[in-house]
Formats: structure tokens, sequence, C-alpha cells
């Protein structure tokens, strides 16, 4: 393959005004489309707009859904000149700010709302048949090959491949994996719209059950229902609005779709890629990078994210999260709203979400990253191997 | 006997179908590029190594090593519960590619990552066959 040199001219062209949430956890009577209305009408107060103002729209919810776009769409009263649903996993959310600043920058649309939303508890505690078959087992698994005659179910087991590889080559311990439940488990308590309210021990981590070793009960996300959305327009158009625009510096994608296991792509993930397209459109390194909000679907990710994004070491990840960098007053702070494993699961939409809200500077002294400037956001999904980064940053 | 069996099956698509069909002979069947000489797994009609639409089915050695593996601790299908805890394993065989399967007759904790392994034969019903890994 040729490579490739990232364009350097959309740096800074594109800005994220509003950011909103919905209630999160258990949220009873409502649908997946119900609870990512809320987070769009509060992403549009945040922004100063109204429904009105839209003319893109990239979303994401229950994969069953068809044309989710759409059916958002008839909800929302939008016609609009660009919309779609992406189908990269977890790594969509942050794919879809991307798409957005470069459909701004095409002049094809003005204003987009981009958001994630799924009622992820209740569709599963609803009917307590659903119960067994677990939000993390892949539809697509049903009546398949290479994988359920096997007993391989969920997410969990095509990621703790991984960790335990990673284990195997570099002397990673479950105790390192612990540490990164523990840091973002204390930013969750500074959070009050997190799902997880009891501070975690070491031990308590420890002594969890396992799931699919080497994941215990701590290593796992959420299941919640939650949802998630901001608004992207031009960096222009940003200084006529209500709040303090976050610009986006940089964005990156790679895709290691030719399989979790080939090669090491279970161990070299696609940020390695995704990063160095993300740095050179924003023209920073990790060095100046003051926070990052990475995707936490299991510990080991953001473990080994962190090496692919170059903030320690190839194989250094675990003394780099047991050194206490993640913490709010870290070298490193990292998911400083509790993340996946501790706020709520939104496959990577409240990751944009709290990005944006540290560089609007709203929060108080216990969970601001004092002068933070510039923040990195991960998305990682699919199967195991879609990768897409954001590099944000204040005006 | 297949009435008896609780735990899923394979869906075989008309790629895959001389992998199950080989299974069922007893050897393990791998795709082998024409033009490359890559083999691979999981089936398709190219060549992931150099994209020619030329290969052969070849019988692997059913040698090969316990690339990564997890071990089951929650019950996800109820067909498992007598073998908990059980382990899934990403086996790489002696030719190169990556299959997945389950490493048996061997305790769940004694797994380790690089060990040996050879495939055994496991007759789950009159009509399929799973190759299964066990230590070599």
């Amino acid at each position: 393959m040729v490579d490739i040199t990232p364009s350097q001219r959309l740096r800074d062209r594109c800005a994220i005004v509003g950011a909103g949430a919905s209630r999160l956890g258990k949220v009873p009577g409502i649908s997946s489309q119900g609870l990512l209305e809320e987070a769009m009408k509060n992403a549009l107060d945040d922004a100063g707009l109204t429904t009105q103002d839209v003319d893109g729209l990239i979303c994401r919810g229950p994969d069953e859904i068809y044309t989710f776009h759409q059916v958002m769409g008839e909800r929302l009263g939008i016609d609009a000149n660009f919309s779609t649903t992406l189908t990269n996993g977890g790594a969509s959310q942050v794919l879809g700010v991307a798409l957005a600043a470069m459909l701004i920058d095409l002049g094809l649309v003005s204003t987009v709302l981009v958001g994630f939303g799924r009622n992820n508890w209740s569709r599963v505690h609803a009917n307590r048949d659903n119960h067994m078959r677990g939000s993390a087992r892949p539809q697509q698994m049903e009546g398949s090959e290479f994988g359920p005659e096997y007993g391989l179910y969920g997410a969990v087991a095509m990621h703790g491949f991984g960790a335990r590889r990673h284990m195997h080559e570099y002397g990673t311990t479950r105790e390192q994996f612990g540490a990164i439940s523990l840091a973002f488990r204390d930013h969750a308590l500074r959070n009050p719209d997190a799902v997880m309210k009891k501070p975690l021990s070491m031990q308590d981590y420890l002594d969890a059950r396992l799931i699919v070793d080497p994941f215990g009960l701590y290593d796992c996300s959420l299941q919640t229902d939650a949802a998630g959305a901001v608004v992207v327009t031009s960096a222009e158009r940003a200084k006529d609005l209500k709040q303090r625009p976050v610009l986006i510096k940089g964005f990156g994608s790679h895709n290691n779709i030719s399989g979790w296991f080939a090669g090491d792509n279970m161990i070299r993930t696609g940020a390695v890629e995704a990063g160095k397209q993300a740095y050179a459109m924003a023209g920073v390194g990790p060095d100046e990078i003051d926070f990052a909000q990475i995707y936490d679907c299991f510990t080991y990710m953001v473990l080994v994210q962190l090496e692919d994004y170059g903030f320690c070491k190839k194989g250094e990840g675990g003394p780099f999260v047991a050194s206490g960098a993640l913490a709010l007053d870290g070298t490193l702070p990292v998911n400083t709203s509790g993340g996946q494993l501790s706020e709520a699961h939104c496959e990577g939409m409240l990751q944009v979400v709290e990005g944006v809200r540290q560089l609007q500077g709203i929060y108080g002294p216990e969970r601001q990253v004092p002068g933070a400037e510039i923040g990195l956001v991960s998305g990682h999904g699919g199967n195991t191997v879609c990768e897409s980064t954001l590099i944000l940053g204040t005006a | 006997m297949a009435g008896d069996y609780e735990k899923a099956l394979p869906c075989p698509s008309p790629d895959s179908l001389p992998f199950w069909e080989g299974a069922k002979a007893h050897r393990l069947l791998i795709q082998k590029c024409d033009s490359c000489d890559t083999h691979w797994h999981p089936p398709s009609t190219i060549c992931p190594g150099c994209g020619s639409r030329d290969f052969a089915w070849i019988e692997a050695s059913g040698k090969g090593r316990v690339f990564s593996f997890v071990t089951y601790h929650r019950l996800y299908h109820k067909g498992w519960k007598a073998e908990m805890p059980y382990v899934v394993a990403v086996v790489e065989l002696e030719e190169g590619t990556r299959i997945l399967s389950n490493i048996v007759g061997i305790a769940a904790d004694e797994v380790v990552c690089d060990m040996a392994v050879e495939v055994a034969f496991d007759d789950v019903t009159e009509e399929v066959t799973l190759p299964k890994f066990r230590p070599a």
C-alpha cells in the first residue's frame, strides 16, 4: 500500500459547539430513540440551536433497526443534506464527528448532529428470556460458524484473546488491568451522573468473579441505558454561537479488517495508524495531549490503545497504567467521567461528550483537568478491529 | 444423537462446505493459494495474501500452537454447562494460518500461550464433526 500523508487543511476548520447526554443507567420506559432525542435536545440546547438549524444527521442506535438515521430524522422532523448510520461499532461515534467535519469542509452541510443511543439495560432486563443472551453477544453470530459451535460468545472473549496474548508477550498482569478500573472508578465518584457510586479497591477487583478469564467483572464495561450527542459546525460559524467552541484539530481512522486473529492485530491495534493520522493533521504529538478519553469496552483495550497512541512504549502499558498516570492529577488523565467501565456504556459517544466538556472548561476543580487545551478521544469497535481518533482543542 | 446435542452447530456456507466435509472425514482442510502459497482459514474464494482466486483445498498437518485463549467462567449458552470452565483458543497451525477452536484433554488452568497442540476430531453428532485441539 502507498504511504499516505494526511492533509492539514482541516485542522481547526470545524468545531463542536454543543454536547449533551441522556439520563444514564436504568431508565425504564424509554426507547433507544427516546434516549437519543433526550441527548440531542441537550446538545442543541448547549449550542443554543434547534432541530431547525440542523442539516446533517449522523447517528447510530440498535443495530437491528434498519436505516436508523431515517427513523431519527422522521422523529426530529429534519430533512438533511446528508445523513447516514455508520456500522463501525464502537468506532462509529468518533468517526461520525470526523465525517461531519469533512462534510462541513466540503460545503455540503452547515450543522451536523452526531449521536448514539441504546437502551441496553432495559432491552436485556425487560425480558428474562433475553438475559442469557446478553447485550454483548453479536447478533450476527447466531446461526453462524467458526464461533458459537466452539462456545465463543460475546465481545469479552475476542478482547480477552488480545489481553491474554499481551500478558504472554509483555508480562502484563491482572493487577495492571485493575489499576485502570480503579482509576476510572475514582473519576466516576466525582461525576454525579455516573452509574457506579461505590469506591473500588484492588482487593474488590481481584476478588470479583471471573467472566471470561483473563477478564473479571470489573474488566467489563457496564450495561446501561445511555445516549450522547454533539453538534458540529464550521469554526467560523462557531464564533457566533453560545459556547466556547471546541476545535476539531485532527482526526484519523484505521481499521484492521484483515481481522483480529491476523498478524499482531490483537496486540498492535488500528490506533497506531489512526493516531499517526490524527497527530499529523493536528500538528501535535502525544506529549502535547493534556487528557485522553479512551474507548474502554474492556480494561485491556485502554492499556493497548495507550501504547498504540504513543503515550508509552509498546509493551509498557502495564507499568504505565499502574504508575497512577491515568488519575485526574496524573501525567495523562484518562476517562475523566468514569468511562464505560464506571460512568455508562454508550459506545464511545459519552467519551466525545466528556472531551468536549473538559475543553469547554465547565467543571469545578474536583473534575476539571487543570489547564486542559488539547485532548484525544478514541473510538474502537466493530469486530474488535476498527479505530477512530479525534484530537480536540480549545480555540 | 443429534437430538441430545445442546450446543450450537455450525451453519456452513457454500464457501466453507469443504472444510466441514473434510472434518467429517477427520481431515483438517484449509485453502492454499496456487500463486503465492499462502494458506488461509476461514474459507473464502480469494487469497488474502495476493488476491488470486486460484486455490486448492489441502490437508493441514493438524499441528500447531496456542496463539491465545480465554476461559469461560460465565455461562452464555446452557449447552456448555457440564464443561465449565471451558477454553476457547486461537490456534496457529504449522502452515501459518489461525483457527478458532477448543483446547481439550487438559485442565483449563494448565493451558498456556504457545503450547504445542494437535488436532483432535470430535464427532458431536452423526452429521457434524468439530476439529478441536489437544496437547501434542
